[in-house]
């Protein structure tokens, strides 16, 4: 008897699951919980509700990485006297530039853009806010559970009715250890998924339903970031600074960003869209190419590295947005799109999603109705609230990044101006299939996939490797399990290698993938699957969508601390 | 009453049972408690547990008992069970436990309750705590379905140093049958895992390899230079995940620290993963091609060239003295 496959498991039954412990979901956990206490809604408190968190990183936070300048307005709403409760603002932003860099010198834009205007802002550590928000979640009483992730969407017909963790305690080669242990159904009358950009529930929610239909296809990018400590005098504390331009091309979307807090402590970071056409662009090159730059070279120079991240996030804006209702659950936060590209921020709209679908999902287990008939209501929510306020006017301003950086500044001018009125919708195209082929991008020229095309000097003092940088994202998984990147690796030497070079060993920020090469030198993908910090980007960006990202096992992943 | 059965292998009591002694005393509350040793020759284990604060120690010798399989320890506790009619059974959760208190259970159509953590409340009454879901959650259980219930105590959660010793317990023999028949296992002879064949912590002398190496047919060269300075052959990860060498000597993050005397590094670049494994180590010795390798950071003496040319000359070398 195999026990991975016919072994009874355990049920836990609740009335609310909400997959993911991130702003989003502990958003939606701690509004479920304030519902309950009938703080902020009138009418007789009825039966109380099993709310539970799962959560894939072993600490709360672990997994969590931003920028990050937080918008406090959805936080005003959910924890008004969050000062008195402690919340981690780190600084306040009183002084932003945004900086269009040439590769030698920096322009200061005359005006700051609006969308950029952060007065009033806080920089934070998402990872450290998380925490918080997780510790004032689980002082409401409800269960937290960390080192859970959902593996799969159990659905009975259309009817969404929980998600399965994964197993535990099995081999690399699939085979069950003496720690054996089989995963947990968690049925629920509403699961709210908020598993991030690119989540893996829902990535199948949006296969096995149709809830992409007559959407604009999901844009992504991905942001690298790293803290340093620099001379504390050099950069005053709630700087803030955003670059475009130099190292990217004109026909490439993204652009730098510079944190100062307190202590010396610098956030410094890239974003790179997810859409360029160069296969050998390497975005983790480019972010070593910006912190080159004279301008931030001398920011850096003295300074101490002390960690690293990357995570992808959605960048396609209002259009892109999935049907976020069905029956029994809802969509919250990055894995609905909901993200303010233009503004470079996101975890307000996450909390206020996530907030959103706890009402809906609090009115509807009490009403009865939870089919998507009952949980309609949070559509309807979200499109009187300032979610849609924010990003509808919005909509279009990424897909016309894709006609280049300066067209793309063009138009989300006019969007601002305009307030968004456009005659026609800009349709995006899928990240991936804008990346181009070698011989389509280079011709006949002479390309060395071996080397990404803006390869630049590593001196693991400035400027680091993929495995040095790695090794301070603090990431770590338990070897002796599959991995758990699922890769259909036929295509990679027989279509993959002459297409287009093996592009997963430059897109992945982490080292996971490699070309290794048999004895008779036939190139073989390697997956360090241990080296994995859970951005997503592969899962996004392969050109022929093999790559499929599911949870590891026992809580793995980066150990994101300050991120 | 509440009846302990105590663990012995080889007539050497399990330290577990003085825990689950411990228990048994907390759940009490005036019960009398006795503590049942079974085996084929049990020793000195009845005296041992006589020390404790308990009425009585019953012993249950049969040949069929050793070596040990499920059925027939499970047939000896329910005879035990049956003629003493306990309120509860506490037993230590051990392999052993594991293996036949869900049988005994079953066979008395009696409660189990595994891995108690915590016992809330005493006699008859009493609740007990196990965790649920990797210990996210503890659960509050009382036994249904009449005595006995089987409790079986989470190694480590009750104190064997908090059982009350107070060393009259008389010493009882119990005669049981077992029918030989009814056993259905055949146990083998017991086995450990073949030991690590090689601790490398332990070694003063490190030859490492890296990718530098090229391919599996060339690590004897660098098990040719090991055995000339009397060492350790150890890799870096790209190595061992290949298959070349075994994970056990693979050093650095996801394999083992060591700070020996020598370490001799032929084709290793020096990641970061791999440093923090070795660089502790009191000579380091690095042979690489690339002159900018971070290998190169941390070594006392540096060679830039070919291992393959330059291994074989040292080698040469050392068995001309």
């Amino acid at each position: 008897m195999d026990p991975t496959t016919s072994t009874s498991r355990e049920t836990l039954e609740v009335d609310v699951l909400i997959v993911g412990g991130g702003p989003a979901g502990l958003s939606a956990a701690l509004r479920l919980a304030q519902l309950q206490q009938g703080a902020g809604r009138s009418g007789p408190n009825g039966p109380s509700l099993q709310v539970a968190v799962l959560e894939k990183a072993r600490e709360a936070g672990a997994h969590m990485l931003s920028g990050a300048v937080l918008d406090l307005s959805t936080l005003r709403d959910l924890i008004p006297d969050y000062k008195d409760k402690g919340a981690p603002l780190v600084a306040e932003v009183d002084d932003e530039d945004v900086l269009f860099l040439t590769e030698t010198s920096k322009i200061s834009l005359p005006i700051i853009p609006p969308p950029l205007k952060n007065h009033g802002n806080y920089i934070i550590s998402l990872n450290q806010f998380v925490r918080w928000l997780t510790s004032q979640v689980e002082a409401a009483g409800v269960d937290f559970f960390s080192g859970f992730a959902g593996e799969d969407v159990l659905m009975d017909g259309e009817r969404v009715i929980g998600v399965r963790t994964p197993d535990r305690g099995i081999d690399k080669h699939g085979n069950p250890k003496p720690t054996f242990e089989p995963g947990v159904d968690i049925h629920a009358k509403v699961t709210i998924f908020c598993d991030g950009v690119r989540g893996n529930l829902t990535k199948e929610l949006m296969r096995r339903l149709p809830l992409g239909d007559s959407r604009h296809p999901q844009q992504f990018a991905i942001g690298l970031k790293e803290l340093w400590e620099i001379p504390p005098d050099r950069l005053k504390a709630g700087s803030v600074v955003h670059t475009l331009g130099y190292p990217l091309k004109h026909e490439e979307f993204g652009g730098g960003f510079i944190y100062a807090m307190p202590h010396g402590q610098l956030s410094i970071g890239f974003v790179a869209g997810l859409d360029y056409k160069d296969p050998l662009f390497d975005p983790h090159m480019a972010f070593n190419r910006f912190k080159q730059h004279p301008f931030v070279s001398s920011l850096l120079a003295g300074g101490q590295m002390i960690r690293y991240g990357a995570k992808a996030l959605p960048e396609g804006g209002w259009n892109t947005i999935p049907r976020v209702y069905m029956d029994g659950a809802l969509i919250a936060g990055d894995a609905g799109a909901f993200l303010n590209s233009m503004r470079l921020k996101g975890i307000h709209l996450a909390m206020r999603t996530g907030m959103l679908a706890a009402e809906t999902a609090f009115d509807a287990v009490r009403a009865g109705d939870t089919s998507a008939a009952g949980l309609k209501a949070y559509k309807e929510r979200i499109d009187r609230s300032a979610v849609r306020d924010e990003l509808y006017p919005v909509r279009n301003a990424h897909q016309a990044f894709e006609y280049g950086l300066f067209p793309g500044l063009a138009f989300a001018g006019v969007a601002v101006v305009t307030h968004g009125w456009s005659p026609v919708d800009l349709q995006g195209h899928p990240g991936h299939q804008r990346m181009k082929q070698l011989a389509w991008y280079y011709g006949s020229r002479q390309t060395n996939v071996d080397r990404p095309s803006n390869a630049t000097t590593i001196d693991r003092r400035l400027t680091f490797d993929k495995l040095t940088n790695v090794h301070f994202s603090g990431t770590s998984h338990d070897e002796d399990q599959p991995s758990h990147l699922l890769v259909h690796t036929e295509v990679c030497s027989s279509i993959c290698g002459p297409e287009y070079g093996h592009p997963c060993t430059r897109f992945c920020p982490a080292n996971v993938y490699e070309i290794a090469h048999e004895a008779d030198g036939t190139p073989r993908l390697q997956i360090n699957a241990a080296n994995c910090v859970h951005c997503k980007t592969c899962d996004i960006m392969d050109p022929y969508q093999v790559i499929t990202w599911v949870p590891p096992e026992d809580g793995g992943g980066p150990q994101y601390n300050g991120m | 009453m509440i009846a302990v059965i105590a663990e012995q292998r080889d007539g050497r009591l399990n330290r577990a049972t003085w825990e689950t002694i411990a228990a048994a005393q907390q759940l009490a509350g005036g019960m009398p408690i006795k503590v049942a040793v079974l085996g084929a020759a049990t020793g000195g284990v009845a005296q041992e547990v006589a020390s404790a604060a308990v009425v009585e120690v019953l012993v249950a010798e049969h040949a069929a008992l050793e070596p040990y399989t499920p059925d027939a320890y499970a047939s000896a506790a329910r005879t035990l069970i049956e003629s003493a009619a306990p309120t509860y059974v506490l037993l230590p959760h051990t392999y052993q436990t594991r293996d036949f208190a869900p049988l005994l259970a079953a066979r008395l159509r009696k409660p189990l309750i595994t891995d108690v953590t915590g016992i809330t409340g005493s006699g008859a009454g009493a609740t007990f705590v196990r965790p649920m879901f990797q210990g996210k959650l503890a659960a509050q259980v009382k036994p249904l379905g009449g005595s006995p219930a089987i409790v079986t105590t989470q190694i480590g959660a009750f104190r064997a140093d908090a059982a009350q010793k107070g060393g009259s317990a008389s010493i009882t023999k119990i005669d049981i049958q077992i029918d030989p028949t009814t056993v259905r296992q055949k146990p083998e002879a017991p086995f450990r895992e073949a030991k690590q064949a090689v601790d490398l912590g332990q070694a003063e002398r490190i030859v490492a390899v890296g990718r530098g190496i090229k391919s599996q047919e060339n690590i004897p060269l660098a098990e040719k230079l090991a055995k000339a300075i009397d060492a350790e052959v150890a890799a870096s990860r790209p190595i061992c995940d290949n298959g070349w060498l075994p994970m056990e000597r693979q050093i650095g993050s996801s394999g083992q620290t060591v700070a020996p005397k020598l370490y001799v590094a032929l084709g290793i670049s020096g990641a970061i993963q791999h440093l923090v494994g070795m660089k502790g180590s009191r000579t380091i010795v690095a042979i690489n091609k690339d002159a900018e390798a971070p290998i190169f950071e941390v070594a006392d003496y540096g060679i830039v060239g070919d291992l393959f040319e330059i291994a074989p000359a040292i080698i040469a070398e050392l068995e001309k003295s």
